[in-house]
């Protein structure tokens, strides 16, 4: 359940990165300069897609019941820690989850 | 603002303010009974619908009353309540006149 | 004046947010305490020790006890050892007035327990306001209403909610504040429309009986016999002939078996023929309540009589729309996010009451006016219920270490001096200049929660004996930290540089 829930975890905040990195001017605060159009859509895309994954963990680690409200509870504090993350480190906010989603992967490995 | 126009503004909010929470009750309570009776269910079923939307239908009241253009049209809720009480309540009714 | 629809909406949302913000902080705080409420019931009374006792053996012993003090006063209630409780304690009587008693699930005997208004205190408070039930269910509700017209007003209102979504700009003053609220709103929306919806609903047939007015003529017992199928119970006395209590081992097993772990039982007309046993599951198997949903088997037999009780869609609906509310489901992973999102949701509101007075403030330094006792007032009153609040809702812990545990009425003294400190917060708040209030505020609930482990280490032989205290410190120890983070960032440079910077004509923020 932890793997699951923390897999969960894990995958809104980068879900809610990449949206968010999708977005020019939060792409601008990080790196300092616009993203190319190609770019911010294939981050938009992949936000949604790591939202959609997290929900499925969700319902790993909930059931599919209670999966969806957990679901919504994690993107909401994802999205908030982030908000409040960017303006102070912005490049910590974006590149914990690229250290912590293969550290899990290899957790995820381990346990099954 | 001089004094007039301060009366005129408190009493423009004060009944706003009145027409959304007494205004909106009644037309929330008398919309919540029509759908209960109007409603094609089991009147369990029913009840429990109707009143599950009941409190989107007096937070939408309650908008209404302070977005409406005048403070006549902020009343609007409470002369809508008679009909919808007539469907709500036209068993209790025909009882009562029976 | 003909204003727009955004411009209602707006005035709508600052003045029912102010005024109705004050008491909403306080539901939402205690709210989100009382997600932990068993917790901090076993934080208060560290007299009851976890142990590892069979639930039939524990409820032998509770038997064993009433049968020998009150064989006459009935029904008992047996609050059995679970995860979250792990007292036994037995009632004889009515179980809201009976005679109550703590026992040792592995001998049976009472234990002295100190009387602690407990955890239970956030959780009554969030839903009464600590007023008589049905006034404070009523205001609660009139709170809850206001509050879903501020957030869909507050959605209107904002007009780049989606260009602004991750949007925070700190040390920009009334900027920063407004971003913070926004963030703290928008952010966490499905939580907050979903907590305060579905906490109206919870009385909502008190509210509004508007359908069984029209459909049963208001008669609730009807509509409580189809609502859900009924079990068989007493009223007043037996008249049957005397016959032994049923083992209850096997039954709890049968329980057990059918509706997951067990949270208690009600025994009426124990020793008679016609006895029945009431058998209540722990909240939290699933999303929907399932207070209420118990099985009841004959007393003398054995026999399974009724329960657990099939719901129908409906009723299915509206009792996961409670049990959503009452955040029981999902384990402690559950529990934590119920938890943080109260906490932020929480700082929505508080963000809001202060983002109210650094835009007077400001509009006042541009127009050059001095403040006004209205003003004052409504400062003191966001000092007060924000910060006040924190100081109460510690100083209960604290309370309930210093007063001797043999005190008469001790449950209503906690309470009581909960409520001067509170009232304290406020007199300090009226004399004290806005920020320096701000700041001992914080600072004084920081402390309080920062000093809760040496208050438990010199009150207590073995403070963290049972982990579920332990955690409950280390979680104060966190609060302790963000607020003596807030208290040391109140009065820091940003608020200097809204200060210093000349005066702007003033731009209505959307």
């Amino acid at each position: 359940m932890m793997t699951a829930l923390c897999g969960a975890l894990l995958l809104a905040y980068a879900g809610m990165l990449a949206l968010c990195q999708g977005l020019e001017r939060h792409y601008k605060q990080v790196w300092g300069k616009p993203p190319a159009i190609w770019l911010r859509r294939s981050l938009r895309a992949a936000g949604w897609l790591l939202v959609g994954l997290s929900l499925y963990a969700s319902a790993q680690a909930w059931g599919w019941a209670m999966g969806p409200v957990g679901w919504f509870g994690l993107l909401s504090i994802s999205a908030f820690s982030l908000a409040l993350l960017l303006p102070y480190a912005p490049r910590l906010a974006v590149y914990w989850p690229l250290v912590g989603l293969p550290l899990w992967g290899v957790a995820y490995w381990l346990a099954v | 603002m001089n004094k007039l126009k301060r009366a005129d503004a408190a009493l423009a909010i004060g009944s706003r303010l009145l027409a959304g929470l007494l205004g909106g009750y009644v037309f929330t309570y008398a919309l919540t009974a029509a759908l209960a009776q109007v409603l094609p269910f089991n009147r369990v079923d029913a009840l429990l619908i109707a009143t599950l939307l009941s409190f989107l239908f007096y937070t939408l009241a309650i908008i209404w009353a302070f977005a409406a253009s005048s403070t006549w049209r902020a009343w609007l809720g409470v002369p809508l309540a008679v009909p919808l009480a007539l469907i709500g309540f036209w068993p209790q009714l025909l009882e009562r006149l029976a | 004046m003909k204003q727009t629809f955004t411009q209602s909406m707006a005035w709508l949302h600052t003045w029912g947010g102010l005024l109705f913000g004050w008491p909403l902080f306080a539901i939402f705080l205690t709210g989100t305490l009382a997600v932990f409420d068993q917790e901090i019931d076993q934080w208060m009374q560290p007299e009851i020790q976890r142990q590892a006792v069979p639930v039939a053996l524990a409820a032998e012993r509770a038997v064993a006890y009433l049968q020998r003090e009150h064989a006459d006063v009935e029904p008992w209630n047996i609050a059995l050892p679970n995860e979250r409780n792990p007292g036994l304690k037995v009632t004889a009587g009515d179980r809201r007035r009976g005679i109550s008693t703590d026992l040792d699930p592995q001998t049976g005997e009472p234990l002295l327990v100190r009387d602690s208004a407990g955890g239970g205190f956030f959780f009554h408070f969030h839903y009464t306001l600590n007023l008589p039930r049905l006034a404070g269910i009523w205001v609660v509700g009139l709170v809850g209403l206001v509050s879903l017209v501020a957030l869909v007003s507050g959605i209107v209102i904002h007009k780049k909610l989606f260009k602004e979504f991750f949007t925070f700009r700190p040390n920009k003053g009334q900027r920063s504040w407004l971003d913070a609220h926004n963030a703290a709103g928008v952010l966490l929306m499905p939580f907050h429309l979903m907590i305060v919806y579905t906490g109206i609903i919870i009385f909502g047939l008190i509210y509004l009986p508007a359908a069984l007015q029209a459909l049963y003529d208001g008669d609730i017992a009807t509509f409580y016999e189809e609502y859900i199928e009924e079990a068989p119970h007493h009223h007043g006395p037996s008249t049957a002939p005397l016959a032994p209590l049923v083992a209850l081992g096997p039954l709890l097993t049968q329980a057990e078996h059918r509706m997951g772990p067990l949270s208690g039982l009600s025994i009426s007309h124990p020793g008679r023929a016609d006895a029945l046993v009431e058998v209540r599951r722990v909240l939290g198997n699933r999303i929907a309540l399932t207070k209420g949903q118990n099985m009841v088997f004959d007393g003398v037999s054995g026999q399974l009589l009724a329960g657990p009780p099939e719901l129908r869609p409906s009723v299915l609906t509206q009792r996961v729309m409670f049990g959503l509310h009452f955040a029981q489901f999902g384990g402690y992973p559950m529990r934590w996010l119920y938890f943080v999102c109260g906490l932020i949701g929480s700082a929505m509101i508080a963000s809001g009451l202060v983002l109210f007075t650094v835009k007077r403030r400001r509009k006042y330094l541009v127009e050059g006016r001095a403040q006004g006792v209205g003003d004052r007032l409504i400062e003191s009153l966001n000092i007060a219920v924000v910060a006040g609040l924190g100081v109460a809702c510690i100083g209960l812990f604290w309370v309930n270490r210093l007063l001797p545990v043999e005190l008469a009425q001790r449950a209503g003294w906690e309470v009581r001096l909960f409520f001067v400190l509170w009232l304290l917060s406020l007199l300090h708040a009226w004399c004290r200049p806005h920020v320096q209030a701000w700041r001992e505020q914080l600072g004084a609930a920081a402390a309080l929660c920062l000093g809760l482990p040496l208050l438990s280490l010199l009150t207590l032989a073995h403070p963290w004996a049972e982990s579920t205290r332990l955690l409950v410190e280390l979680a104060v120890l966190g609060c302790g930290l963000l607020l003596g983070w807030t208290a040391w960032r109140v009065g820091g440079k940003a608020e200097q540089n809204v200060a210093r910077r000349s005066p702007r004509a003033v731009a209505e923020v959307g």
